[in-house]
């Protein structure tokens, strides 16, 4: 008997009498903490797949409003809008006659298409080889 | 002992018989389900788990030459709901009041609808407007959801209605140049599937394929809309004030082709077109590029014009008119019997005589006098890119050997007995206005897509006469106008040619209507420059019939604004005043 308490000094005995069921709890613990980080993970990425799925609704909204805007524009440029507003608000009448002048000056530029139907600018970085990086910097002969 | 043994392996053998058989027929089942109507069980499922849309696709926008919409899109939705969650026939009134309190649909049509279907989802209205939609959001009602769409627009109203045409509820060009530019405006649509749950809202995590929609391209079209809207006022006026049944406008810019402006009458609104009455479709087609008419005393130029490039004839060119020329059994006389005596050929011109034009084309002989009509386009399409455009008709002695007669030529040196559409006219006008050289109708000038901007550049055809036969004539069709009273036409401040026709309206079974004629008249400004070619074709008016009366005002006034508007400097005359910095 006194052999065998002999043979497990190996052990400490603070760690035979207290430590095992705190360990054990602790492993307990990490264990039930590992199982919950999945569903936290799940959770959060299933509340940013929320917000990504929010954000697109609210990006499609301002789209909507926007061609809603550029076609309130276009009718608001109408010439049949033009003309009653001329008449109506300004009252401008159609001339009897017309009175031609030369001026000693360029004409205005011609009219170019408004921005909103021409195709996105891409910025378009030329990069060349690795060997014109390099030595790009050298001047041609 | 053994009795009793046999009856307890029998029944044990009974047991597992049983369990064998019923192992089997469980096996066989589970092997039709998931094997022999795998598909259908499959497709079943998909259509509960999965959904799939269409991603709307922004239909690209017409644009006039300056970039002004003339017809675009912008968002629309449509209501979509679930047959199923409308099984309940209270909680389906309910939905339905509340959606026909949004939407311009009635309820009992939307449950119809849905009633009606058998697909899994219907839309029950579409084309909501932006605050529709946001409205039928707000309330939360399940099985309903709103798919994006698009509607077209008119910003400038009916503006070339028949010219831009319209489309149908998928957004597929259905006339006009929506059908006929339908693969550069339509665009792809895209498709999205996805994994939904139980009241078909799409799951954060769940199976998703997306193709993107690639955009429409937006079409800049050679169409002034200043210049069409005067066109479409001038045509509205000369109809009126003539009481006419319809008529048609066409501007042309000669020197590239490109068609300013084209009108025509009676229209119809493109913003609300009616489907439903099959007579009304007439009113949809585009009647510049469709319909033929005889052009009368126009055709004189194109006369004229053979004569004077081959060389045979100047505007001096003596010749005697004594009222008649008899080509084999058949007499021509002038529009007015009259006999004139001596004339030149620009008094054929200026008086519009038939016999004059019927001698200038047996001068040139039949090869080519129709040599000449087909270099100015007649005859065949002008290959403008519009759908339906009309060859014309023109019987030549190759095209109809034995049903050509020498008399074809002669009425046709006048215009009758030859169907020619509006635009080949006022193509051919433009031609002489253009130093003789025919251009291709334009009507796109860019493609302003996603990758890029495509240019479009002008075509010229052929050169059908010399430029300096083109130059005399230009100037004998200005002496043709010199002679009429400004009461009639009038382009103050600038020059101007032109020449009046009227003909009598040709019926299908080969003779004329009675009483009835179309009236044009065909004019180039300002001489020295031409800047635009304009014909004016008024059909059936009730008053008069000369074209100098009917179609000549409508050509001053359009002429002269259509040249202010384009910054054409009027001639040093009518300059009131120079001013220097």
């Amino acid at each position: 008997m006194a052999a065998g308490r002999h043979g497990s000094r190996a052990i400490p005995e603070t760690l035979q009498a207290t430590n095992i069921p705190v360990i054990l709890i602790m492993v307990a613990l990490i264990v039930g903490v590992a199982a919950l980080l999945p569903l936290v993970q799940t959770s959060l990425a299933t509340s940013t797949g929320g917000n990504v799925s929010r954000l697109e609704d609210l990006r499609e909204d301002w789209q909507a409003r926007l061609h809603e805007q550029e076609v309130s524009v276009a009718e608001l440029g109408s010439l049949d809008r033009i003309e009653r507003e001329a008449k109506s608000r300004l009252k401008m009448v159609v001339p009897d006659s017309v009175t031609y002048l030369t001026v000693d000056a360029p004409p205005p530029a011609p009219l170019r298409l408004p921005s909103r139907f021409l195709p996105d600018k891409k910025e378009s970085v030329e990069s060349g080889s690795l060997w014109e990086d390099l030595f790009g910097w050298i001047p041609l002969p | 002992m053994g009795q009793r043994r046999f009856t307890e392996v029998w029944r044990v053998w009974a047991v597992v018989a049983a369990i064998v058989l019923a192992t089997v027929v469980v096996t066989l089942r589970l092997v039709q389900l998931q094997i022999v109507d795998h598909a259908q069980y499959a497709a079943d499922a998909r259509l509960i788990h999965y959904g799939q849309d269409t991603l709307a696709v922004r239909r690209g926008a017409l644009l006039d030459r300056s970039g002004y919409p003339l017809a675009a899109s912008e968002a629309a939705f449509n209501v979509m709901v679930e047959q199923r969650a409308w099984e309940d026939p209270a909680a389906a009134q309910t939905a339905a009041d509340s959606l026909a309190q949004i939407t311009d649909a009635s309820a009992a049509e939307m449950l119809a609808i849905v009633r009606d279907t058998e697909a899994f989802e219907i839309p029950v209205a579409r084309g909501l407007n932006y605050g529709q939609g946001v409205a039928v959001r707000e309330l939360g009602l399940t099985g309903v959801r709103l798919l994006e769409s698009s509607r077209r627009t008119y910003p400038e109203g009916n503006l070339a209605a028949q010219l831009l045409g319209f489309v149908g509820q998928e957004n597929s060009g259905l006339t006009g140049l929506e059908i006929d530019l339908d693969s550069i405006l339509g665009g792809n649509p895209g498709q999205v599937t996805y994994e939904r749950d139980g009241i078909g809202n799409q799951l954060a995590f769940g199976d998703r394929s997306e193709t993107p929609p690639q955009p429409g391209a937006n079409v800049v079209l050679s169409i002034d809309r200043y210049i069409q809207r005067l066109a479409e006022q001038e045509l509205d006026r000369a109809i009126g004030d003539n009481g006419a049944a319809g008529g048609t406008i066409i501007v042309v810019q000669p020197e590239t082709g490109q068609v300013l402006a084209m009108a025509s009458r009676p229209t119809f609104d493109v913003t609300k077109p009616d489907l439903s009455d099959d007579s009304k479709q007439a009113l949809f087609r585009n009647r510049a590029i469709t319909d033929t008419y005889e052009p009368g005393s126009v055709f004189k130029l194109m006369t004229t014009a053979a004569a004077l490039d081959l060389g045979l004839v100047s505007p001096g060119t003596w010749w005697y008119d004594t009222g008649v020329v008899q080509v084999s059994e058949w007499s021509i006389f002038n529009w007015d019997h009259s006999a004139n005596g001596d004339q030149t050929v620009q008094d054929i011109l200026t008086k519009s005589l038939n016999t004059g034009a019927a001698w200038l084309a047996s001068l040139c002989g039949a090869g080519s006098f129709y040599d000449y009509v087909e270099r100015f386009g007649f005859g065949v399409t002008s290959d403008s890119g519009l759908s339906g455009e009309a060859d014309g008709n023109v019987r030549t002695p190759e095209s109809d050997p034995t049903g050509w007669r020498p008399v074809d030529m002669a009425t046709n040196s006048y215009g009758e007995g030859i169907a020619v559409t509006p635009l080949q006219m006022a193509m051919a006008v433009a031609a002489i206005a253009n130093d003789g050289v025919l251009m291709k109708p334009q009507l796109v000038k860019e493609i302003v897509g996603p990758l890029g901007t495509q240019v479009v550049e002008p075509e010229a055809v052929r050169q059908v006469m010399k430029p300096e036969s083109a130059r005399t004539l230009l100037d004998m069709m200005g002496v043709v106008v010199d002679g009429v009273s400004t009461a009639y036409l009038d382009v103050p401040g600038y020059t101007y040619g032109g020449k009046t026709g009227t003909a009598n309206i040709a019926t299908v079974n080969g003779g004329y209507k009675p009483n009835a004629y179309i009236s044009s008249f065909v004019g180039v400004a300002p001489l020295d420059d031409p800047q635009i070619a304009v014909l004016v074709k008024i059909e059936g008016p009730a008053n008069v019939p000369w074209g100098t009366v009917v179609a000549g005002p409508a050509f001053s006034r359009l002429t002269e604004q259509a040249l202010a508007y384009l910054k054409v400097p009027p001639t040093q005359e009518v300059l009131v005043a120079s001013l220097q910095d």
